[in-house]
């Protein structure tokens, strides 16, 4: 049963608090399975021998308190052990959860491509399938360790028994299990090619679909919405169909499981009977017997095991895929904010998200009370460059930036800007926690709502304690609610990305002008794509279209 | 994961259409499956009682009959084969049901009008349809098979043991309204505590998923670390309460292991008096010993139904969360019914557009001029009218240029002949090179630049060039939103000059703040001096 290897990366993983309850949960699995066992072997025992005490005229003598008093004994202890062990394992994996998921928003965090091009778990879609992978990772243990070592115990302890009673019945059990080992075998890789498949074709299914939706104006102009939606559904419909045959092969593999108890309980009694024993002497067998018979009950359903086993495997790389690159001296450590007045960019390489150079290089000093706005059309690179001024783009066009006369590094420009993205999130939690202001007083975040025109709004909502979702502020108030973060963060680099979307003209002058007054000490970088007199005095550098820029 | 679809439609009043669809849809398959489970239960039935004989004839009487065996071994190979007919039917079933769930959503989804589709939830849309009918399928088939053995299996259990011994069989019977009387205590408490966790926790839920959501956002704004001690402390609360709740959600599942448990421990205490001839309980004294393990064994089956039901609790919770989710998608959002300024209608009602030549509708963001354009391209109708008879020149549909083109992945090449029949390598190389496609240095590799599906990796200027480009290859009526706002000067002017050259041979209908896209226009419509000036027609 090598396949069954736990996977390296549990080691070392569990928390002290965890480790207990897991041992715990173990410890009460072994006598769930052993009182399971024994009740059925040890009431058989009983059964046959009374049966036989009876018949020979021994029932005044035969003690039969013992036995019955073991057999409520085991009864009470499989049902008491059951509940704890489902207790102590599903503690334990709580535990493991709470302790894993936040180790893995900190390996997120640091990871590069949260950074880089626009986040992808920011859709439904892609962050169910996140949330699945992370759950099947969290309830492993649970679903395939301690499930298979419950079982490999009971089973080690059925062939000992059976070694010791009537060891010919092996000649038949090994062969049988040696089937459902090899059967194991077979079915794991096929199982995962199949799980793999489907998650491949859903996502492809998913992305597909999600391209209709966005484009279901022009589809349905053309008269292809129709056809485009088949072709997707279709998709799903595969992934689907490979996912069924999956399940045929698990069931194949439990009807083989399902032959074990049946068949080793009656190899055991042959066995004994062939051995030529009779009468008392068989009762160990029938013990034997029917305690195969047990097992072969808890063994139901093994296909599961190896199902989640195989969710789990998927699991583990898909997450290793996201916090892939992860350098370790990007750990969230927060220095000191420190001033910073003046910031020249010198030789920045413009280049569109992805990373890819666009050509021509920016030449730039900013300087705090001196308001900067970025102009042009869309796709022209504007968000690329705040990035890159914020240290966000991995490649990072090799251009020098010099921060009051030092040389400032990506990561330590990351320390120092705060970069207020224009599709920035709304956090399910309350206002004061969506300020990301820990350290304000409830006057100064007050203050800034009111400078965003959203103060109104968040008395009716509640207060700062209200609670919101994405949901439940429209565009415009959650890209004000940003411009309020903005407001509230003391980093001495302000940058904002389309500050006046989602605003209407009137409402976006006001609000940047409060800006500019309020953020007079800090320096100050904002983008837009359409060139407006909101930003009144600030400094305008134009971002001229490619086919422009080659024209001169 | 469901993708907590209460939250989202908790406002959905509709009874379960998606529930009634699937029911109806399984009820073959769940016959089958049905049929096939209860023949295995049968057979083990069967099974156990020869094992019982032999094990006991052979005990107590010292003989072993080889028919027995043979018999017993048939059926062991009978109930192991039809259980896995039963599973597979199930599979089958339950696929089959999740396909027609499915092509059920693509039918209404298919007919649904373009501003409700737009109106739906796209990311929440796609992560149920690719879980619902899954979820929903598995309620309706395996649950509901294993609800309905509930009634079937205790009875062909009780009926086997009657053969045997009837005051047995009446003995389980007694504990089975004592069972369900626990299961109604636990099942009450279970859901107090759950509303209580779903108020007191309910908000904690999705916390770790919505911090990974707003993760960029967190960065962008320092907050990792205040984010991170906040989400370990919620997570932990939301684990203890979760700990609370399991604690009796469990006992659901212990009550049917003490009545299994004890249930074996009873009847062999009694069934071993009897032998010993200490006590004569009717019905418990004087069998032989296989009668007596005939009877241990098919007690745990007895209950064996009850606990694979309980097992599947989950099963139902997901399944009716789905069947609400998709009703709630597949309703479509409640009627959005956008107020038109006073013009609108009476310029849909005598706008006659010309067969060829530049229409363009012009007035204030917000005018309508996109729902216009829709409605003129025959995508929507006025909320309360009957369908307009489609213009006889868009009944081959026409081409709508904007942003959101519809973008296949693959080559620029695949992307501008997708669903353009009369395509040709020529009529693709030139409507590539007319709108500066081949020649971008933002797409490198002309008719082989790589191209993500949605045209992900494009600026909406891109986009709004290959829709341009798309245009030229067809030769159907052209409507476009927009078509020059978000190109540099260079661009617009290259689109501009590409739809008037359109313009000659068919309709090119724009929604445009462009005044001079607009000077090239045969027919203005103005959404805000509500009246169209008409030019001459320049033949």
């Amino acid at each position: 049963m090598s396949v069954f290897i736990s996977p390296e990366e549990n080691k070392g993983e569990a928390p002290r608090g965890s480790i207990f309850w897991w041992r715990l949960a173990v410890l009460l699995a072994l006598v769930a399975l052993f009182a399971s066992i024994l009740l059925t072997g040890v009431s058989v025992w009983f059964l046959g021998a009374v049966a036989l005490a009876g018949a020979g005229g021994a029932a005044y003598t035969f003690n039969f308190h013992f036995p019955a008093a073991l057999i409520r004994l085991f009864a009470m202890a499989r049902t008491a052990a059951k509940y704890g062990e489902r207790l102590a394992g599903h503690k334990a994996a709580l535990l493991d959860q709470v302790s894993r998921r936040a180790m893995l928003f900190s390996a997120m965090a640091a990871a590069p491509r949260v950074r880089s091009v626009s986040w992808q778990l920011g859709d439904q879609d892609r962050l169910a399938d996140f949330i699945d992978d992370v759950e099947n990772l969290d309830f492993a243990k649970l679903r395939v360790q301690l499930p298979l070592l419950a079982t490999a115990t009971g089973l080690a302890f059925a062939v000992a028994a059976t070694l010791f009673v009537a060891p010919m019945a092996l000649v038949v059990v090994l062969p049988i299990l040696l089937g459902v080992a090899a059967c194991a075998r077979w079915l794991l890789p096929s199982l995962a090619q199949d799980w793999h498949f489907a998650r491949l074709r859903r996502r492809a299914a998913g992305r597909r679909l999600g391209t209709a939706l966005g484009a279901v104006v022009p589809l349905q102009a053309e008269h292809a919405w129709p056809e485009t939606l088949t072709t997707s559904f279709a998709a799903l419909s595969r992934a689907d169909a490979r996912l069924l045959l999956s399940r045929r092969r698990m069931a194949f593999a439990d009807a083989l499981v399902g032959l074990l108890g049946p068949i080793a309980s009656l190899a055991v009694l042959g066995s004994a009977w062939l051995n030529g024993q009779r009468g008392d002497a068989l009762l160990a067998a029938a013990f034997v017997a029917f305690a195969w018979l047990a097992l072969g009950e808890i063994a139901q359903g093994a296909s599961r095991i190896l199902h989640a086993r195989v969710k789990e495997g998927a699991a583990s790389k898909a997450l290793k895929a996201w916090t892939a690159g992860t350098s370790p001296d990007d750990a969230p450590a927060r220095s000191r904010p420190f001033h910073l007045s003046r910031l020249e960019i010198i030789a920045l390489r413009r280049c569109a998200p992805n990373g890819r150079p666009l050509g021509g290089t920016v030449d730039l000093i900013l300087e705090a009370g001196r308001p900067t706005v970025l102009s042009g059309p869309s796709g022209c690179g504007k968000t690329s460059l705040l990035k890159q001024v914020a240290g966000w783009l991995e490649a990072d066009g090799g251009g020098t930036l010099i921060g009051d006369g030092i040389e400032l590094a990506a990561s330590s420009r990351r320390k120092l800007a705060y970069l207020g993205l224009h599709d920035a999130a709304v956090l399910s939690d309350s206002v004061r926690e969506n300020l990301f202001a820990p350290d304000a007083a409830d006057a100064e975040r007050w203050a800034a709502l009111n400078v965003v025109e959203l103060g109104e709004r968040v008395r009716l909502a509640g207060g700062l304690d209200g609670w919101i979702t994405q949901d439940t502020l429209s565009l415009g108030e959650a890209h004000r609610l940003n411009l309020a973060r903005a407001l509230l963060s003391p980093l001495p680099m302000i940058l904002l990305d389309e500050p006046g979307e989602h605003l209407d003209g009137e409402q976006a002058r006001r609000i940047a002008e409060r800006l500019i007054a309020r953020l007079q000490d800090r320096i100050l970088l904002v983008s837009s794509h359409k060139a407006s007199d909101a930003w009144g005095a600030a400094q305008e550098l134009k971002f001229d279209g490619l086919a422009l820029q080659r024209a001169e | 994961m469901s993708p907590a679809p209460k939250r989202i439609f908790s406002d959905s009043q509709m009874a379960s259409g998606m529930l009634t669809l699937a029911r109806s849809l399984a009820v073959g398959g769940l016959r089958g499956t049905l049929l096939l489970q209860i023949l295995r239960t049968v057979l083990r039935l069967v099974f156990a009682g020869t094992l019982a004989i032999f094990a006991g004839v052979m005990i107590e009487a010292e003989a072993v009959s080889v028919p027995v065996v043979v018999v017993g071994l048939a059926t062991l190979l009978l109930a192991v084969l039809v259980g896995l007919f039963a599973d597979r039917q199930q599979a089958a079933a339950e696929f089959s049901v999740a396909q027609g769930l499915r092509e059920s959503a693509r039918e209404k989804l298919a007919a649904m009008p373009a501003r409700t589709v737009q109106a739906l939830p796209a990311g929440a849309l796609i992560a149920g349809l690719q879980r619902y009918p899954e979820a929903l399928s598995a309620l309706v088939v395996g649950h509901r098979a294993a609800a309905l053995m509930l009634g079937i299996v205790p009875v062909l259990v009780v009926c086997a043991i009657v053969a045997v011994s009837w005051q047995a069989a009446l003995a389980l019977l007694f504990a089975t309204p004592v069972m369900i009387a626990f299961f109604i205590l636990v099942g009450g408490t279970i859901h107090a505590r759950a509303q209580h966790q779903e108020r007191a926790f309910g908000q904690l839920a999705t916390q770790f998923d919505d911090r990974i959501r707003t993760l960029p956002t967190i960065l962008s704004a320092h907050g990792v670390d205040h984010e991170r001690r906040k989400l370990a402390v919620r997570m932990a609360a939301y684990a203890d309460s979760t700990m609370n709740m399991l604690k009796v959600a469990f006992l659901n599942a212990g009550v049917i292991d003490f009545f299994s448990s004890l249930s074996i421990a009873i009847l062999a205490v009694f069934l071993g008096l009897g032998h010993l001839k200490l006590v004569d309980i009717p019905g418990f004294s004087g069998m032989q010993l296989w009668q007596s393990l005939f009877i241990l064994m098919l007690a745990p089956e007895f209950f064996a139904p009850f606990r694979r039901y309980a097992e599947q609790y989950h099963a139902k919770a997901e399944g009716n969360a789905a069947a609400l989710a998709m009703d709630g998608f597949l309703a479509g959002p409640a009627t959005l019914d956008q107020t038109m300024p006073l013009a609108f209608d009476r310029f849909e009602g005598d706008l006659r557009l010309p067969p060829k030549g530049i229409v363009a509708i012009v007035g204030e963001s917000g005018a309508g001029k996109s729902t216009l354009l829709r409605r003129l391209a025959g995508i929507e109708t006025p909320a309360g009218a009957r369908r307009a008879q489609p213009d006889p020149a868009f009944v081959k549909g026409v081409d709508w240029i904007s942003t959101d083109t519809p973008i296949q992945a693959g080559t620029l090449a695949d992307a501008l002949s997708w669903n353009r029949a009369e395509h040709t390598p020529a009529k693709v190389l030139s409507a590539a090179e007319r709108v500066l496609l081949l020649d971008d240095t933002l797409l490198p590799g002309g008719l082989d630049a790589r191209i993500r599906a949605g045209g992900e990796n494009l600026s909406g200027g891109q986009r709004l060039r290959l829709g341009v480009a798309r245009a030229l290859i067809s030769d159907r009526p052209i409507f476009a939103d927009e078509p020059t706002a978000k190109l540099d000067v260079a661009n617009a002017a290259r689109v501009r000059d590409a739809l008037a050259d359109c313009a000659c041979e068919r309709l090119v209908v724009v929604a445009t703040h462009d005044p001079e896209l607009k000077a090239l226009a045969v027919l203005v419509i103005d959404l805000d001096r509500r009246r169209s000036s008409q030019r001459e027609v320049a033949v």
